[in-house]
């Protein structure tokens, strides 16, 4: 078979009698929906993840007093870069600002602009290389979402900070980050490295943190190793480390949600069950007249089993398509809090379009297989119909 | 001599809480190629049972079935479904048309699992069509047809897949004269194409057929006389 | 909580295959049912029931069958794309040796394969002559397929639940690397020993097939599958990494090598898996295999020419072997 007059058939059992299916596939559609909705955000977010990753230092040499991140001297900076194998080592000076005892947080990072590495960085982030102005010391780029809390507090075109003396440092706003491809920079302020040094308090002889450029892979577990050796206050941190600690906080999230996903799951599976041994009982004799004008067990197999496949593949096709639009081009309202779930700033997350195998898969299978098991025994009941059936 | 219907000490009986019920017995029976054979009895004798077996479409319960060469009465459904559909015609008593398919469609169910070109799939629902004089309502959902468009529907249907045998249960019972005498002359036309029939009925309309036909009173589930009419 | 458990792709193999699991095991009673009663001669109502009952068998072991194939490559993505979460791995190689159930359990799979398509293969045959002869024969691989299947299920909860995200694991260059002195080759051969054993072994299949000889041809697909397993880790690999220290079975399934080992094992497997199949049911079963046999045949050309492609285009473009 497989021929032109079995699609026909096909085709008049699936459209022949209306609203047959049509139930069937909506609920369909809702549950490819709801899933590729999910998946579909959890992969952006992977890959937006991903992009900041390759941007990340190899490896990041902290201090921890009582397991409290604090300053490290410089005169660290010359031990490490004394280990072999470690081609750069650069301190960072950021933290997190406080707007008030109870306000929102900046993420402050500064920037050294006579460094070339972290220059290049930063033309790339704002698109621009007129950075002169910035060499003043008192200008910063912010973030979309801190300029519209910015804004929202009147602050248009400067900033107070207070200092770690207590004194006011007036900081000029001199551009703010385009929304698009910066999502994970919504609440950053990137300054002089002068200035943080002033409002946070930290001296000269100090920085937040070291990274270092270790341009072996290999080598990297083993120096991080020989590093947190060197003093007993040391924590390493590696690019890998920070992608597993993303990786798991997504995966927690995305797991969660297929927890409670399996259990609506379970209800479709017995809605199918059901809906398919209504349907199929009422076409009981219907096959049986089939059956005894020459279609075998096989034969009628084929057929439901075909006509249970487009369904399943209609209905996959509308919902991912549904899905994809309302994931990347109307930005997932609702859904997309589950994921942030970040009360700081209202970080208006714009989720790049991913269309990855591993989430078409996984939608695939986690629909399709439950899908068709439910309906595996209602299909088989049928084509096993009498054909004595049409005697009677 | 060939023949293209042989039964030999057919047994069926049904088995319903514990009582045993036999609906045939020691049935011998054979039908020559291109023969007429009309099956008559009482109702309750067996007739549309013993169709049924000859079609395949019931098991008997012991003995031997062989239709135009093959033993059918053990077969894989596969084999046997396939053999149903290309050797034998089934006109039932109600029809049994798919009420919601037009007559073209229900035409074409037997050609379904044939697995030929759809040009000659075409070519056949047409000719059948034309034969069992249904073609001007091709298109007309079935469930609409009158009662005797809807036995000539069913006729083409039964000859959709060319089969050699046709095998009809009451096909007059729910037709007027006219329409039954109508079904008549399409026999003939049937019996002259070469094939061979088997009619269970008791319309004394087959008692005056335009052609040579050969009568089995069947009773009790048994073949109790043979005959011969014209 | 497990973080490898909570990985979605891992969550949604596992609920796969539990799910099937469960098919599979109402296919499994009525099987035990049906052995000992079938008996296709008899009249009996009964056994015109098992003959029904023997098609939801058939059903549900037909889509189990296509569900496990396409879960095969699902598994090792998942496991590729678990390397950040496992320190050390850089691919699926890494992952699958985080623990000692790794490797039985993607044997498993393999032969899972191969047994539901020597079922398949049986099962064709038996439904296209007349009296069901193979039918118990048919039933009791399944038997033997369920227990294996029950065995991958418990490999795979086994394994998924076991890996350590703290232990450390080696990579494929370690695992795969050649250590001083050790030969990781078999029966001591280097590598244009193994090169020539290759070809030797496919020209054997070639010849068999054409002269029709079966057994001859099984042995040599045997032998193929075997060599050929290690011609592609330690030779053809390089030339798809493009890097003669680079061998590694897992690595060629990435995206930067444009799936190429997708490509590689299915046509290895699914060829040899079907040549061996077909020639089993020509000895045993008698039956003409054509079909089946030319299909598995093209599949190993495919296969041996994918690969040989790659040094050659190498070699053309750079001028030089690796
Ligand atoms: N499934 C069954 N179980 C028990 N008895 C049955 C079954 N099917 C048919 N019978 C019996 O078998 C006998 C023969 O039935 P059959 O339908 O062959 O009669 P018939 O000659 O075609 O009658 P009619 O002229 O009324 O169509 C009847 O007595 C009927 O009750
Ligand atoms: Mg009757």
């Amino acid at each position: 078979m497989g021929n032109r007059t079995f699609a026909y058939f096909l085709a008049l059992s699936l459209f022949g009698e209306k609203g047959r299916h049509i139930s069937t596939v909506l609920l369909s559609i809702l549950i490819v929906f709801l899933l590729s909705s999910v998946l579909f955000i959890s992969s952006s977010l992977h890959s937006v993840i991903e992009n900041a990753l390759r941007e990340e230092p190899d490896l990041v040499v902290q201090r921890v007093e009582a397991g409290r991140l604090v300053n490290l001297p410089l005169k660290w900076e010359e031990e490490i870069l004394s280990i072999r194998g470690v081609s750069k080592v650069t301190p960072r000076i950021w933290g997190r600002y406080f707007t008030g005892v109870k306000g929102k947080s900046f993420l402050v990072i500064a920037v050294d602009f006579l460094d070339e590495n972290s220059h290049k960085t930063l033309e790339k982030l704002i698109g621009e290389t007129e950075l002169k102005t910035f060499l003043d010391g008192r200008h910063m780029i912010v973030g979309y979402a801190v300029m519209e809390w910015m804004k929202s507090h009147f602050y248009k075109e400067y900033y107070n900070f207070i200092g770690r003396d207590g004194e006011i440092k007036k900081m000029k706003i001199s551009k703010v980050l385009p929304k698009e491809d910066n999502a994970l920079f919504a609440d950053t302020i990137i300054m002089g490295i002068e200035s943080a040094r002033e409002i946070f308090g930290i001296s000269e002889d100090e920085a937040t943190d070291l990274i270092l450029d270790i341009p072996n892979d290999a080598e990297r577990d083993f120096i991080a190793d020989k590093i947190s050796s060197l003093h007993y206050d040391i924590r390493t941190i590696s690019k890998k480390e920070s992608r597993a600690a993303y990786d798991r906080m997504f995966n927690f999230k995305g797991g969660f949600f297929l927890s409670l996903f399996c259990v609506v799951l379970l209800a479709f599976v017995l809605i199918l069950y059901q809906r398919y041994s209504q349907v199929y009982s009422r076409e009981k004799r219907q096959i049986g007249i089939f059956r005894a004008l020459g279609w075998s067990m096989g034969d009628v197999l084929k057929l439901k089993f075909l006509e249970t496949l487009s369904v399943v593949t209609g209905s996959y096709i509308i919902g991912v398509s549904i899905a994809y639009i309302y994931v990347y081009i109307l930005g997932a309202p609702l859904l997309k809090n589950i994921f942030m779930g970040n009360g700081n700033l209202d970080m208006e997350l714009i989720l790049p379009p991913v269309l990855d195998f591993s989430a078409l898969s996984s939608i695939f299978l986690l629909y399709a297989l439950p899908f068709i098991a439910a309906v595996l025994i209602p299909v088989w009941r049928i084509s096993v119909s009498d054909p004595k059936e049409a005697m009677l | 001599m060939s023949y293209i219907i042989e039964i030999e000490d057919l047994q069926k009986h049904y088995d319903n809480s514990g009582e045993r019920f036999h609906a045939l017995r020691d049935i011998d029976m054979k039908v020559r190629r291109g023969e007429c054979v009309i099956l008559k009895g009482i109702s309750g004798s067996g007739k549309t049972t013993l169709l049924g077996i000859m079609a395949g479409l019931d098991h008997p319960s012991s003995g031997k079935v062989v239709v135009d060469g093959e033993a059918i009465a053990k077969l894989p459904d596969r084999h046997l479904s396939r053999f149903r559909g290309k050797h034998i015609g089934m006109i039932f008593q109600h029809y049994n048309l798919i009420e919601n398919f037009s007559v073209r469609e229900n035409v074409m169910v037997p050609l379904v699992p044939m697995n030929l070109d759809f040009e000659e799939v075409e070519r056949r629902v047409r000719e059948s069509m034309e034969v069992a004089n249904i073609s001007h309502k091709a298109s007309m959902s079935a469930g609409r047809l009158s009662g005797g468009e809807k036995q000539r529907t069913a006729i083409a249907r039964a000859l959709a897949s060319d089969p050699e045998i046709i095998l009809c249960d009451e096909p007059t019972a729910n037709l007027d004269r006219a329409n039954s005498e109508r079904f008549v002359e399409i026999l003939s036309k049937l019996h002259d194409m070469g094939k061979s029939i088997v009619i269970a009925t008791h319309d004394p309309i087959f008692d005056h057929l335009p052609f040579e036909a050969r009568v089995v009173h069947m009773e009790d589930g048994r073949v109790v006389e043979e005959g011969r009419e014209s | 909580m497990n973080p490898i458990l909570l990985d979605t792709q891992v969550q949604i193999y596992l609920l796969s295959e539990a799910i099937l699991y469960l098919l599979m095991i109402p296919a499994f009673l009525i099987s035990l049912k049906i052995i000992p009663k079938w008996d296709f001669g008899s009249f009996s109502q009964e056994q015109y029931a098992l003959e029904r009952e023997a098609y939801l068998v058939m059903t549900i072991l037909i889509f189990a069958f296509v569900m496990k194939f396409l879960l095969l490559p699902y598994f090792v993505f998942a496991i590729d794309n678990l390397n950040t979460l496992v320190p050390g791995a850089m691919c699926a190689a890494g992952v699958i040796s985080a623990n000692s159930y790794g490797m039985p359990l993607l044997f498993v799979k393999l032969f899972l394969v191969f047994a539901l398509i020597l079922w398949m293969a049986v099962n064709h045959y038996d439904l296209e002559a007349k009296n069901y002869p193979w039918f118990k024969i048919k039933m009791w691989i399944f038997i033997a397929i369920f227990i294996v299947a029950s065995v991958e299920l418990w490999l795979d909860f086994s394994y998924f639940l076991d890996i350590d995200p703290t232990r450390p694991v080696s990579c494929c260059s370690a695992l795969f690397g050649q250590l001083e002195g050790a030969n990781p080759l078999p029966f001591g051969l280097d590598i244009e020993k193994l090169l020539i054993l290759f070809y030797l072994s496919w020209s054997l299949i070639v010849f068999a097939h054409y002269t029709g000889q079966t057994l001859a041809k099984l042995l040599a697909t045997l032998l193929f599958v075997y060599i050929s397993y290690y011609a592609v880790v330690y030779f053809f690999g390089t030339y798809v990494y493009e890097l003669p220290t680079h061998k590694c079975p897992f690595c060629m399934m990435q995206k930067e090598y444009h799936y190429a080992g997708y490509l590689i094992w299915a046509t290895l497997f699914g060829g040899s898996f079907g040549t061996m199949a077909a020639s089993i049911c020509k000895i045993f079963l008698k039956v003409d295999t054509g079909k089946m046999e030319s299909l598995s045949f093209a599949m190993l050309n495919l296969f041996t020419l994918t690969v040989s492609l790659y040094p050659l285009v190498y070699r053309l473009q750079n001028g030089v072997w690796l």
